[in-house]
């Protein structure tokens, strides 16, 4: 095994900045499998979205309805942000000072625009815990969040759309990582989503 | 140390012949070559493409080699005909000289016919005798060559140069923007954006924009060099059109520069993008800049200018750089003062203030303008240079009552 700097995987082309996916809480909670694209230690890290589609980063609007500041050494804040489908739980810790600090100065409820990396966890219980890593919360208004959920259920829809036509890898990996999820259903969670916007 | 970019270079050179060669083999025997054999770059690359050229039974490229033995290769040509490994026989007119870059060259310039124009390089070793720019010349037995990927007329101790009785004017035709190949070329275009200067021997870079499209160009100082004004239209003879990382650029030091009266629509580049903005990247807010003539460059927090050093009569401005996300794609946007004066609602005047009477100063500016921006639905217009968006106007997107009826149609379906 040789170290050489050239040994060194590189990247092709110009950067390219992985784009923030809009995902409704109901989708994102059922996440089970996050996956590396390379063996680099700094490859990104992807969650795969039940309705196919590989995320490493998600931008969501909801309500921040509570926040709570834990630890005394790596001290973190959690929070949970309320869309039309369920809850988001976000964190920011001591590796985030940035966004730590904009979530210290928020207080709930409010809404939020957060910007951050999903994250799973198995909890010692055996079930399933999916967190937002926030790189950047601020306060908006309500027209942007009544934006978000617009967008975010163009963007499921164009998911389960493409879903049930020619599968794509990540389709195929979908298929066999969560054989008992019905995409379709994600349709119904962005119906009801939108019905929940008052005109 | 990286080999990608000389792979590039081969594979499409040999592209351009209509083979695929396979870039990651180019770049693997390159740096075995190199690392494991210590062979000097420029070598490994010959090398490299002699070998490809066997493979693909291509007559070998470079200086002398075997383009001299296949004998009678010095028919008399066109420039434009004229291939890289060929030895040629031109008749042209000099149309430029420019001065050697280094003691081994007597002289260099640009020679052009009727059917178009190559760079020539005389060597110092060669006696040849001096060529005057305006004259035309009769060159026997000159080599056509490559070099940077542009084709080069070399003059060597072989060639015969003769000055010949030709009055004939020369009218090349301008190319459109898009169709431009590395090597001499012509356009009719408008100088559409001066950018700063990132180096102290430029005197002037920027953008031109033709009907086709836009290309970066950049002006070297030279006694005699003059600046172009930015809006006017231009002809522009003899540029030299260089290629790097796959990008061309005009070099204008040895151009025949004329400005017209007209007007040209550019086309191309302007573009709009809508989306959440999903950063605001340091750099962002309110910025000093230096205040040398035609400098423009952002300071440092200590005023330091990279190359005017340190400048305490600064002057403020505002950007926003960040990037502008769609949920497919992310584009990287920068955003100009007054537009971020409508977006954030902070003036520049208010940006100074904040920035003088704050404990935090300029970051403080920063702070307000993230909170004001990040996270929100904006579309913003602007042209695409390089790969990043600037932005000269942006509007905040509404919430529209069709779009909303019309996802929830194709969501389906009645209320459960």
């Amino acid at each position: 095994m040789s170290t050489n700097a050239r040994d060194m995987p590189r990247r092709e082309g110009a950067f390219e900045r992985e784009p923030a996916r809009r995902v409704f809480a109901a989708e994102l909670r059922e996440c089970r499998y996050q996956f590396k694209d390379g063996e680099d230690e700094k490859s990104p890290t992807f969650a795969l979205l039940p309705s196919g589609q590989r995320s490493n980063r998600i931008y969501l609007v909801g309500t921040l309805t509570e926040k709570t500041r834990q630890g005394e050494q790596n001290m973190f804040y959690r929070g949970r942000v309320v869309d039309p489908t369920g809850t988001f739980f976000v964190m920011a810790g001591s590796y985030q000072p940035e966004a730590m600090q904009q979530l210290a100065k928020i207080e709930p409820p409010q809404f939020v625009a957060v910007i951050g990396k999903p994250n799973l966890y198995q909890k010692p219980d055996g079930s399933w815990l999916v967190s937002v890593r926030v790189e950047s919360i601020t306060v908006v208004d309500k027209d942007t969040r009544d934006l978000w959920v617009l967008d975010a259920a163009k963007h499921t829809l164009d998911r389960v759309d493409a879903f049930a036509k020619e599968p794509t890898p990540d389709i195929l990996k979908t298929k066999e990582q969560y054989p008992t999820i019905d995409p379709s259903l994600f349709r119904k969670i962005a119906y009801d989503a939108l019905a929940q916007i008052k005109m | 140390m990286d080999y990608s970019e000389a792979a590039n270079r081969i594979s499409r050179k040999f592209a351009q012949g209509g083979q695929t060669p396979d870039v990651t083999k180019i770049e693997g025997k390159l740096k075995r070559l190199v690392d494991e054999f210590g062979v000097q770059p420029s070598e490994a690359e010959r090398s490299v493409i002699s070998e490809l050229a066997k493979e693909y039974n291509l007559p070998a490229a470079g200086p002398g080699g075997s383009a001299a033995g296949k004998g009678g290769g010095t028919e008399e040509k066109k420039i434009a005909e004229g291939v890289p490994g060929e030895w040629v026989t031109i008749e042209g007119k000099i149309v430029a000289l420019s001065a050697p870059a280094s003691a081994s060259i007597a002289q260099s310039g640009i020679i052009a016919d009727d059917s178009g124009a190559i760079r020539f390089v005389v060597w110092a070793k060669s006696n040849a005798p001096a060529m005057a720019e305006g004259s035309w010349y009769r060159i026997e037995s000159a080599v056509v060559d490559e070099y940077k990927g542009v084709a080069n007329l070399k003059i060597h101790s072989g060639t015969t140069i003769k000055e010949i009785a030709e009055d004939r004017s020369l009218i090349p035709t301008p190319s459109p923007i898009k169709d431009l190949r590395p090597g001499i070329g012509g356009v009719r275009a408008k100088f559409i954006q001066e950018w700063e200067a990132n180096h102290e021997r430029m005197l002037q870079s920027g953008l031109l924009g033709d009907e086709t499209g836009t290309i970066k160009f950049v002006i070297w100082k030279e006694p005699g060099k003059e600046r172009l004004v930015p809006g006017a239209v231009y002809n522009i003879f003899y540029a030299q059109v260089d290629e790097f990382n796959g990008r061309l650029s005009l070099n204008l030091n040895a151009a025949t520069i004329l400005q017209e009266e007209g007007e040209i629509a550019v086309s191309g580049g302007e573009t709009s993008f809508t989306g959440a903005i999903v950063h605001i990247a340091p750099g962002s807010g309110i910025i000093k800049r230096c205040p040398v003539e035609g400098c423009n460059r952002a300071l440092s927090r200590q005023n330091y200018c990279p190359v005017h050093e340190i400048q305490p009569k600064f002057v403020y401005d505002l950007r926003i750089k960040g990037w502008l996300d769609d949920g497919e794609k992310t584009h990287n946007i920068l955003i100009q003062r007054d537009v971020v004066e409508a977006l954030t609602g902070i003036s520049l005047e208010k940006a100074q203030e904040i920035a003088e009477n704050n404990p935090l100063g300029m970051d403080e500016v920063f702070l307000q303008m993230r909170d004001a921006v990040l996270g929100r639905y904006i579309t913003c217009h602007g042209r695409e240079i390089d790969g990043r968006l600037l932005v000269n106007k942006c509007e905040k997107v509404a919430f529209s009552t069709g779009d909303h009826t019309a996802l929830l149609n194709r969501a389906g379906g009645a209320p459960s």
